[in-house]
């Protein structure tokens, strides 16, 4: 089986030409090495059965896919597809709402805390 | 999944490889002790602090002392740069956003100082494990068919697709211990439990008739 689309180098997509591409073939394996340390950070074994974890990922693709079909119908309507349309979908997931709005403004803060860094880095560079 | 042509089990090649990058390959200490570590730090505590660990410890609230960890998954979403990692991660434990509870952050505390060694492994994975940005990136991409992913888009469906998956890892345990049965969680769990999960209405389903049935 030496399809060269297919395979586990392809995940690292060294010529992006097919990025466009859904064929889901290319897309085997793609969060296996991230799936496998989440797995067990939630509970399964140190190493899950490979089966399980590409059956996981299906899923969450599947998941990801028809959850972004939503938000695509909701933001039709203004046009441009935004993360509030995520964040409205999952309204009525608390926990993952609450989880959400928390990462979102952690990486506001991140955001901040980066530019005051160059900022002081360009302080630092012009006093010397 | 590959043909295993190479001489050992390809998790174990993926587990080396994973050796070079921050997050730590799990490595089977003590299986029985890692099995349930929410039950185990459960029992471990008082009985009130007992009931609300494995809620909460799980699906990440509001959980101040999540705060430190939340850096976790955005920070590791920045896999380019490994060295950036360590000093966010240490940013990130000085700053202390005061944005959480003192009360939760000195429960959490008290709780990870008793965690025992794979306690410890497993919460690390957990905190620490997520999506690849770029490959979530490339997966929207791909779904809308538009070029522009916003970074929080990204963030937020990683963030979703996550807890998503610690949905379906617990019903599934939850499956097993209904069946009495142990170890790896096999397809058939995940199966039942994706089930279950969409009877709750947790699955987005959609809306559009299904010409065939």
């Amino acid at each position: 089986m030496n399809n060269p689309s297919a395979g586990p180098s392809s995940k690292t997509k060294v010529g992006s030409s097919q990025s466009s591409e859904t064929s889901f073939k290319r897309k085997r394996g793609v969060f296996q090495k991230d799936l496998q340390h989440m797995m067990y950070g939630f509970g399964d074994d140190p190493n899950p059965l490979p089966e399980t974890v590409a059956l996981v990922e299906d899923i969450v693709v599947e998941y990801v896919t028809d959850m972004v079909h939503k938000a695509q119908d909701i933001a039709s309507k203004r046009g441009k597809l935004l993360t509030e349309d995520f964040l409205f979908l999952i309204r009525k997931d608390l926990p993952k709402l609450n989880r959400c709005t928390e990462l979102l403004s952690m990486n506001e803060e991140l955001k901040q805390a980066r530019k005051a860094f160059e900022v002081d880095e360009e302080k630092l560079a012009s006093t010397e | 999944m590959q043909t295993m042509k190479q001489s050992k089990d390809p998790f174990e090649v993926a587990f080396e490889e994973q050796e070079e990058s921050p997050p730590e390959s799990p490595i089977a200490a003590d299986e029985n002790e890692t099995q349930t570590p929410a039950a185990a730090a459960a029992s471990g505590q008082g009985d009130d602090v007992g009931t609300s660990v494995p809620p909460s410890l799980p699906s990440t609230t509001t959980g101040a002392a999540i705060s430190i960890g939340a850096a976790g998954p955005i920070v590791k979403s920045k896999e380019e740069d490994e060295e950036e990692d360590e000093d966010n991660m240490e940013i990130e434990l000085g700053k202390f956003p005061p944005s959480g509870d003192p009360d939760k952050m000195a429960k959490m505390q008290t709780i990870l100082s008793q965690f025992t060694d794979g306690q410890m492994n497993r919460y690390e994975s957990f905190r620490r494990s997520g999506f690849q940005k770029a490959n979530m990136k490339r997966l929207l991409t791909s779904i809308t068919g538009s070029s522009k992913i916003s970074v929080p888009m990204t963030i937020v469906v990683s963030g979703i697709a996550k807890m998503f998956v610690g949905e379906l890892v617990e019903t599934a345990r939850i499956v097993m211990t209904e069946r009495k049965e142990r170890g790896p969680i096999r397809p058939c769990h995940i199966r039942e439990a994706f089930r279950r999960l969409k009877l709750e209405g947790k699955v987005p389903r959609r809306s559009v008739p299904r010409l065939f049935r």
